[in-house]
């Protein structure tokens, strides 16, 4: 701790922010999802109890994995390439990833469905050189969910990755080499490793933000993609349902929290300090 | 939650932007702010109007507001996008901004409390047609889900009845067909022979049972603009499109098309919030949405059907076949029963997102 007390006023607007922006909600939805229609955990039984709320939470878990796994095998070569490139070359991979956090959602998620659909670029080409005879589904399902979310999600992996192998002292794998492993073995002892607080905080960022999904299931999924956060939106603006709707989402938040420290103690007992 | 908000604006009617018919003279009406509204003067009073936006909430403009504006004195500031979410807090917080919305009937049904009675001694309804009538509110539209196909798609084998939509033999790939319980479980009854009289109290696991057959061959949307997009490009021959939805592509030239046998109307009706500020003038509003006239002008723009069967006078002969309540059209359909809905919705929607699982 290097923020002297006197200094504490530094953090004064982020604490008032997220006393009043985030807390106070959190706390206002906790008491409404025990306190209505009567008090008691009737909306959590719910949840948990209906086959449609659990499938959903599982739907959500799994989708928010697999976005992250797909972001790590695809961010990691996208990072490594970064930190050992020129340095014009590295500026425009930059560019180029940060490329989607230009365009709206929204836009995104219709130029996907144009390019990914039946009659749509991808198929149309593949069909042009012979490669299929009859179009892929290529949209309106999981791939499609997890296409989408990945090209918009990869920006959170491939810069924590960055930032931290920028700084791994390449000594390290030569090393390792020198001293017998073959390139492999001194990738996956040494080098890897290295970059675990990186890979874990891109994990995490990746992880927790898929979770809250809206638009990019709702417009690429299929009828076995929906996730939690629709499921939210429905019971609020359709039917005012606040007290499951808030259960719902206490649930997710619980979820999240009980994950972060259960990825944080592991790396922890690790070693994994950076 | 920003991918929340631009959901809002995807709505139904917000999308048909870029069609707002050049046709539909604004000049036509300007002599048409007949009934009682010259007599009251609401010079210096004001009222907000919200509704969905883009060129849907400009046709409201142009056919509702001014007209009431230039008859009474009175402001009318627009708004929005209507949001349920929003609405609903600012009702149960006791003070809503909004004075008069636009809701669907769903919408209406499941919160019939968030509203205020309307005064009939104002709002003069006697010339509506009076299945669009509520104690809480009036049809400003009436619009209908239709049998659509790509005529580029399916040539001559025309969709005559949702069953035919449901056939996977005569229309191989997939349907567009809405994610919703409502209307998709008359939808599912009617493919499987059930007459549209017959359908209420609806024989749910019936319908689930039918959409079992189909589940694997449709693509399911939410939003209509991606219905546009689906029958527009030919994804799909057949489906489920709003019958506005489909005129704004039809217009542009894509060869997009509806069947009106067994098609179901639903109304998008002016309610005002309860404790709504304004509430007075908002009556006097309603009062001058409900004019033939005004109204006529309404469907010309968007092929969005008039409550005031008066109003038929003035719609273009163009416009005629595409509206919901035109004679022909209603006579092919019927009515959603908002009542069954208001019991049943939230149950059935709980059951469809469940059934989507499986």
């Amino acid at each position: 701790m290097t923020l002297k007390n006197r200094n504490l006023w530094l953090i004064a607007p982020a604490v008032t922010l997220i006393g009043v922006c985030f807390l106070y909600p959190v706390l206002w939805l906790l008491q409404r999802s025990v306190s209505e229609p009567v008090w008691g955990l009737q909306n959590y039984e719910t949840v948990f109890g209906k086959a449609v709320y659990v499938g959903v939470l599982w739907n959500t878990a799994s989708i928010a994995g697999a976005t992250t796994l797909l972001c790590a095998l695809i961010g990691f070569p996208v990072a490594y390439s970064m930190v050992h490139s020129r340095p014009w070359i590295r500026k425009l991979l930059i560019f180029v990833v940060l490329i989607p956090f230009w365009t709206s959602i929204l836009v995104r998620s219709f130029a996907w469905l144009v390019i990914l659909q039946r009659g749509g670029i991808i198929n149309d080409l593949l069909i042009g050189i012979g490669l299929i005879a009859q179009p892929l589904d290529l949209v309106y399902n999981r791939f499609g969910v997890l296409l989408g979310m990945v090209q918009i999600l990869l920006p959170f992996m491939v810069f924590p990755l960055f930032s931290v192998m920028a700084r791994i002292d390449g000594s390290f794998f030569k090393a390792a080499t020198n001293l017998g492993a073959n390139p492999l073995r001194a990738f996956f002892r040494v080098y890897l490793p290295l970059t675990m607080p990186g890979l874990a905080t891109g994990a995490m960022l990746v992880f927790i933000i898929s979770l809250g999904y809206f638009i990019t299931p709702e417009m690429l999924g299929g009828r076995g993609d929906t996730m939690i956060a629709q499921l939210i939106f429905q019971r609020i603006d359709e039917f005012g349902d606040w007290p499951l709707a808030s259960a719902l989402a206490i649930v997710l938040l619980v979820g999240t929290g009980l994950l972060f420290i259960v990825i944080n103690s592991i790396f922890k007992l690790r070693g994994g300090r950076s | 939650m920003t991918e929340r908000k631009t959901q809002t604006v995807l709505n139904r009617r917000a999308f048909l932007a870029t069609s707002l018919a050049a046709g539909a003279s604004v000049a036509a009406l300007s002599a048409g702010a007949g009934r009682a509204l010259a007599a009251t003067d609401l010079s210096g009073r004001e009222m907000v109007f919200a509704s969905w936006g883009g060129s849907y909430q400009a046709a409201q403009e142009a056919a509702y507001c001014n007209p009431f504006m230039k008859a009474t004195g009175a402001l009318v500031i627009q708004d929005g996008p209507m949001s349920g979410s929003k609405l609903r807090t600012m009702v149960e917080a006791g003070s809503p901004i909004w004075d008069t919305v636009d809701v669907t009937d769903t919408f209406l049904f499941a919160n019939e409390e968030l509203f205020e009675d309307l005064d009939f001694n104002i709002v003069d309804a006697s010339e509506l047609d009076q299945a669009y009538v509520h104690p809480k509110g009036i049809g400003c539209i009436v619009w209908s889900y239709n049998i659509g196909y790509n005529s580029d798609v399916v040539g001559d084998t025309v969709p005559q009845s949702w069953a035919d939509v449901f056939d996977v033999e005569k229309y191989p790939g997939k349907r567009a067909l809405r994610d919703r319980a409502y209307p998709m479980l008359e939808i599912a009854l009617m493919a499987d022979g059930v007459a549209p009289e017959d359908l209420y109290p609806l024989d749910v696991d019936r319908a689930f049972a039918k959409l079992d057959q189909i589940k694997d061959h449709v693509i399911w949307y939410t939003s209509n603009s991606v219905s546009q997009q689906l029958f527009v490009d030919g994804e799909v021959g057949v489906g489920l499109i709003l019958n506005g939805r489909a005129f704004d592509v039809n217009k542009k030239g894509a060869p997009v098309h509806v069947q009106w046998n067994q098609n179901i109307r639903s109304i998008d009706y002016l309610v005002i919030p309860k404790g709504a500020p304004n509430a007075e003038v908002a009556q006097h509003f309603m009062n001058a949405t409900a004019d033939a006239k005004n109204q006529a002008l309404m469907a010309n723009t968007l092929a969005y059907a008039p409550v005031n069967p008066a109003a038929f006078a003035d719609v273009e002969p163009d416009v005629l076949p595409w509206l919901a309540t035109a004679k022909e059209n209603q006579d092919k359909g019927f009515l959603i029963r908002a009542d069954y809905w208001r019991e049943n919705l939230a149950a059935l929607t709980e059951r469809w997102n469940e059934w989507k699982l499986t």
